[in-house]
């Protein structure tokens, strides 16, 4: 199958270096402590941040740290093929575990000891990159909520078709089968957080594609800065500061 | 309001400042490694000069502008609590306020036998003391077990400061161990808080 054709466009009309269109919004779950929707073109999700709390479970409860939980799930309607999937399948339990390990690393989990967070991401639209776009979710709905953070993390997708790197794979491309590196960075810190690859890719065009995706991070990251301010911004006003 | 423009605007991992020139404070932290005051939370940079007489000259930067967190009891604050259950030995209370704020979770408190009046400790009552249902202003004195929040009302300005009588009536207080039902006349044992008029 061609994914981009000789004018060097891909199926969506898109570049091979360009991101889809970026929306967020913030406090969209009003009982929940921080809250975020984030899309990345037709990928839409919602993610909702409660704690630090108490810790339910007097088992987990560590004396030096928080617990940070994560539940990822996905709305039977996301897909264009309505299935009926069991919560916790293999698929779910892994992301759940990939963005509960990610955001676990940025946040300053020994300032809330005995207590826990919990943060919970459901995908609205799926279109390729959702763990992306979850983890992208899971970081305002975080800074939302005022949970210490060394960092914000953000996360983008690359892959390798037709012998073109490919910038935030949509569902077709991702679904081609052909490399697909899910990078999470601390765009700040400048460290890598998350790197996850499926199939193969030579050695010196995964340099390429990587990068590519570290600069998809970093775009996503001054679009969550500018979210993120526009927000405080209003709560000041609204306080009337 | 002007110097709260874009660029004192911070999101976690934003560099503050020099840990040479500035202290930590609330929204901060410091990295070891490089020797850097980075932000942990989102709001605007503000930075307080240190108090004359100190040792530390550095100032202290804070991030401020970020959603207020419920309050939270700790020791040496007067809360006010619910008695929920009067046992022998304690008291257990459920905290709706701490000072003046409501809290937005739930904390329980323990007030124990010896923790309820400041003299003849020994010969308090707890249901003599206490009745479920009862608004009790008392001091928090330490964080307490794993359960609960070790509460004193072990000072004349607490203990009891509204109570329901067994007719139902909010009872009116006669002195520092009694209050009266307005409807039956009853009277019944209570640890009064002397409250001061307003």
């Amino acid at each position: 199958m061609e994914f981009v054709n000789p004018e060097g466009l891909r199926l969506d009309g898109r570049r091979p270096m360009e991101m889809r269109q970026l929306r967020a919004e913030i406090g969209v779950v009003s009982k929940a402590d921080g809250s975020a929707v984030f899309e990345m073109g037709n990928t839409k999700v919602i993610a909702a941040v409660y704690g630090p709390r108490e810790v339910q479970n007097r088992s987990q409860q560590s004396n030096d740290q928080a617990l940070v939980r994560c539940e990822y799930s996905m709305a039977n309607f996301s897909t264009g093929d309505r299935m009926r999937k069991p919560k916790g399948d293999r698929r779910s339990t892994e992301i759940s575990m990939v963005i509960r390990q990610t955001m676990e690393a940025c946040i300053l989990t020994h300032l809330m000891p005995r207590s826990q967070i919990d943060i919970f991401v459901q995908v609205l639209q799926a279109d390729g990159g959702t763990r992306s776009a979850c983890i992208n979710a899971a970081t305002l709905a975080l800074a939302d909520a005022g949970i210490p953070m060394t960092d914000i993390v953000t996360s983008c997708s690359a892959g390798f078709l037709n012998g073109t790197p490919l910038l935030d794979l949509n569902y077709v491309e991702d679904s081609a089968g052909g490399p697909d590196v899910t990078v999470g960075i601390l765009p700040k810190l400048d460290k890598v957080t998350l790197l996850q690859m499926d199939s193969k890719l030579q050695m010196e065009t995964f340099e390429t594609v990587m990068q590519l995706a570290t600069e998809g991070c970093k775009a996503v990251a001054s679009y969550i800065r500018e979210v993120l301010l526009e927000n405080t911004k209003q709560l000041e006003s609204r306080r009337g500061v | 309001m002007k110097e709260r423009e874009e660029e004192n605007f911070v999101t976690p991992g934003d560099i503050l400042g020099k840990a040479l020139e500035l202290k930590p404070g609330y929204g901060a932290y410091f990295s070891s490694h490089d020797k850097t005051i980075y932000a942990s939370l989102t709001g605007f940079r503000s930075i307080t000069p240190a108090p004359i007489d100190s040792e530390d000259q550095r100032a202290t930067v804070e991030v401020k502008g970020h959603k207020a967190h419920g309050p939270v009891p700790e020791p040496g604050v007067v809360v006010t609590a619910r008695v929920t259950n009067v046992m022998a030995k304690m008291a257990s209370a459920d905290i709706v306020c701490v000072g003046p704020k409501s809290v937005k979770e739930k904390f329980t408190g323990i007030i124990r036998q010896q923790d309820v009046r400041a003299t003849e400790i020994d010969k308090v009552e707890m249901h003599s003391s206490f009745r479920p249902g009862d608004i009790v202003k008392a001091l928090v004195l330490s964080l307490g077990d794993a359960r609960a929040y070790y509460l004193s009302t072990a000072k004349n300005e607490l203990g009891v400061v509204s109570a329901k009588s067994a007719a139902g009536a909010t009872m009116v207080p006669l002195s520092w161990t009694e209050m009266q039902c307005p409807l039956t006349g009853q009277t019944e044992q209570r640890k009064v808080a002397k409250i001061d008029a307003v």
